[in-house]
């Protein structure tokens, strides 16, 4: 591992800031259409930075032979209080490493794609400020060495989310949506802080490995020793600490019950849906739980608790994404029933399956996410599948990309997506049966809510809305004026009002970037299991595994006939899953429509969202208002009151003084200050 | 026949603050209001030399020369501004000035 790597990997948070820095303070005005390549270079640099150090860390695990590969990287001290000594600091392993390829890659292409999409827009400067914070936080997240830097970039990406979904801030639906993103992490991250508080008081330290790895210094491997090395206190706080760090996680990566901001999340920008609610700020929270595993295995109700709730998550969201319209809400559900497979695979002891499909997700959703863009960017602002349909020949490009990214999704074998969901599916049925059954059941529906999006935008007779949406921020300048962006494709579609260039290559390369990585990333682990061996690396998962063995045994191997087996049920059922979409959606669509009206109460379930925001809405938020309500009339009457006769009795003592003695007579004054000498006297003399 | 002693001069002081006081405090006319307040110095200045002499030092009588310095400057002033004060209500009331209580 070439040390100047480690040395100047400061440099992969620090570029995009100073990027963030001059987008939004210098790139106003005249120079607005360039703000794009502060960004371009600051997240550029990361990136060929992450690719390096990832190439530095595969070299090296592979000359380590199996053992736990782990640099600390500190920096300086950034504060102290007593015990509580936090250093600036990176750690790197091959999960950090993953993890930074996946964040600044992917954020790199989305920059691209966004300098084309949000192209003419007023708020240029902002939006590519606020994508570069964006990376310096995330950036933090997965490098920092202790969960204070862990915190630092957990609450940086929250922020960086609120101002991207508020981004169309005159939008009132944008507003209340940053509004809700932003409080409904609030409660996850409260219990996050809390955990991180205990751990501390618990083990004195929040660093994962200290002052390296094997050294023992260490917050997980002090908690991932034997446990007759721990004090009660210690175990009692094992108990605890895995369950608040959960909330943190299930805030942040929308799981149930606090998944309800992300589909209101899309009121961003596109490239903001796909970058940060899609490929990367939502799957902070497996990363963590990955990374603190040695935290949470020990306790055998919190990884069960976390498996549970990913599966209840997944099913939720792929039966909410049934009965979908907008392109955007149905990959909305979609990243949030993923999310799920995601936290089921870390609550059953398979991170390396969750961070494999994390990686394979982030490919696949970007695209489709981007993809959606494009075909927003086409319709005016529309983006709701009952108003277009049979795109695929004005949109020839995005068609074939969507394509793809839906066959991921879906599940199609050879495709990424297949790959590591079917990872995922296997070692939740291998730990429990009904687990297992849940996912498949998902994976089925998932493929049919994916090809009936598919079927309906891309197949089938040609509807294109031909009157801008309401809140369609279309650019003043077309893409006809544009500077780059002329791809060379065929105007095939001249009957329509609108004959410029849709699909602008600025736009198109990096959806081809990532539609490549999501036909091949499933072959990072199969048939090899490449990325799980170097996975396998991290000290983090090192102990957990070991920790686990020691607290449940070594694991049955498993059957690798077994696992071809699975591969072929999940193969059927994604196929059957696209048939069921192909039949109802394509080949007679009014069939596919008379189906919601007889199962009018499923139906009405599924578009209502099971009404978890209206039982939010009457059973937390409104008491809560009561309890404002309440709170401002005490405060506005009690309190205020108290102030106010504060201020007054001395007001009145001075108004009474005013007319009894001041009254314009000199020799009234005169007498007033004999008398009170003479007062003053006696006190002193006469009361001796 | 008795000699004078500390108490006598003591007692002329006090007689002459007193009805200094008295006449501040009765009185109506600027000016002599103003006069008053010099009565009251001077008994003040009394008090002074009397206990100057009585321990046998100048303390006394430095302090005595700095009040009727100060006094004379301020009786210049003070005349000054009865003399302003006269020539905006034709005058010397103490009481037509009551306005300027605020």
């Amino acid at each position: 591992m070439e040390t100047f790597l480690l040395d100047w990997s400061i440099l992969i948070p620090l570029l995009p800031l100073v990027g963030a820095i001059v987008s939004g303070l210098l790139m106003t005005g005249q120079r607005k259409p360039a703000a794009h390549w502060p960004i371009w270079i600051g997240v550029g640099y990361a990136a060929v930075h992450s690719l390096l150090l990832l190439y530095g860390m595969i070299s090296h695990a592979s000359a380590a032979h199996g053992q736990a590969v782990g640099f600390v990287e500190p920096y300086w001290t950034w504060f102290a209080a007593g015990d509580f000594v936090i250093r600036w600091g990176y750690f790197f392993d091959p999960l950090t490493t993953v993890m930074l390829c996946v964040v600044c890659g992917i954020g790199f292409l989305i920059t691209v794609f966004a300098a084309g999409y949000m192209k003419g827009e007023a708020g240029y400067f902002r939006f590519f400020a606020y994508l570069g914070l964006f990376i310096f936080s995330m950036t933090n997240l997965v490098m920092g060495e202790n969960l204070i830097m862990l915190y630092l970039g957990w609450e940086g990406v929250g922020v960086c989310s609120y101002l991207l979904i508020g981004y169309y801030y005159e939008k009132p639906a944008a507003r209340e949506a940053a509004k809700k993103a932003f409080l409904v992490n609030r409660v996850g991250d409260f219990g996050f802080a809390l955990g991180i508080m205990l751990c501390f008081l618990a083990f004195g330290t929040v660093s994962y490995f200290g002052e390296g790895v094997g050294t023992g210094t260490g917050l997980l491997e002090i908690a991932g020793g034997a446990r007759e090395g721990l004090t009660p206190f210690q175990i009692t706080a094992l108990q605890w600490i895995p369950f608040l760090l959960m909330l943190g996680a299930f805030g942040k990566s929308a799981q149930f019950p606090l998944h309800v901001w992300l589909p209101d999340a899309m009121e961003g920008p596109t490239p903001v849906s796909a970058l940060i609610h899609a490929a990367t700020m939502v799957t902070a929270g497996v990363y963590m739980i990955a990374r603190c595993g040695t935290l949470f295995v020990g306790n055998e109700a919190a990884m069960t608790t976390v498996a549970t709730v990913g599966a209840i998550t997944a099913l939720l969201g792929a039966t909410i994404a049934l009965r979908q319209f907008d392109l955007k809400k149905v990959f909305a559900y979609s990243t949030i029933s993923q999310l799920g497979f995601m936290f089921v695979a870390v609550g059953v002891l398979a991170p390396v399956a969750g961070v494999f499909h994390l990686v394979t997700h982030a490919f696949f959703k970007a695209l489709l996410f981007l993809s959606s863009g494009v075909v927003m960017h086409a319709m005016l602002g529309h983006l709701d599948m009952r108003k277009m349909s049979g795109l695929k020949h004005v949109l020839p490009k995005t068609r074939w990309l969507m394509l793809i990214g839906c066959l991921a999704l879906a599940g199609v074998p050879l495709l990424s997506g297949f790959f590591s969901k079917d990872e995922i599916v296997a070692a939740a049925w291998h730990r429990h049966v009904a687990l297992g059954a849940v996912l498949l059941f998902t994976a089925f529906l998932t493929a049919y809510y994916t090809f009936r999006l598919y079927f309906r935008v891309f197949e089938g007779p040609q509807l294109v809305p031909t009157t801008p949406a309401e809140d369609h921020h279309a650019p003043a300048d077309d893409h006809a004026h544009s500077a780059h962006g002329h791809g060379h494709d065929d105007h095939g579609h001249g009957h329509d009002a609108h004959h410029h260039n849709h699909e602008p290559a600025i736009m198109i390369v990096p959806l081809v970037v990532l539609a490549i990585g999501a036909v091949l990333a499933g072959y990072l682990n199969f048939p090899v299991h490449a990325l799980g061996h170097f996975l396998d690396q991290s000290p983090s998962y090192q102990q957990t595994e070991a920790l686990a063995h020691s607290l449940y045994g070594e694991p049955e191997p498993t059957d690798p006939a077994a696992h071809y087996a699975f591969m072929g049920i999940s193969a059927a059922i994604a196929i059957v899953g696209i048939a069921l979409a192909y039949w109802l959606h394509l080949k007679d669509r009014r069939r596919g429509e008379a189906l919601p009206q007889k199962a009018a109460p499923i139906s009405r379930l599924l578009e209502a969202k099971y009404w978890i925001d209206e039982i939010y809405q009457g059973y937390i938020v409104e008491p809560l208002r009561w309890i404002g309500r309440a709170s401002f009339v005490f405060d506005r009457f009690v309190i205020d009151g108290l102030v106010w006769i504060v201020g007054f009795v001395p007001q009145l003592g001075a108004f009474v003084l005013k007319y009894t003695t001041q009254r314009g007579y000199l020799q009234g004054y005169a007498v007033t200050m004999l008398l009170c000498i003479a007062v003053i006297l006696l006190l002193i003399f006469g009361l001796w | 026949m008795n000699e004078l002693v500390l108490q006598h001069y003591l007692a002329v002081g006090g007689i002459l603050f007193v009805i200094g006081l008295i006449g501040f405090m009765t009185r109506r006319n600027l000016i002599v209001m103003f006069l008053c307040t010099e009565l009251m110095f001077q008994g003040c200045a009394l008090n002074l030399i009397a206990f100057g002499a009585y321990h046998g030092n100048l303390g006394g009588q430095v302090f005595t020369i700095m009040v009727l310095v100060i006094a004379a400057a301020e009786a210049s002033l003070a005349l000054g501004l009865v003399v302003l004060l006269f020539r905006h209500k034709h005058t010397l009331d103490a009481n037509a000035w009551r306005e300027l209580k605020g």
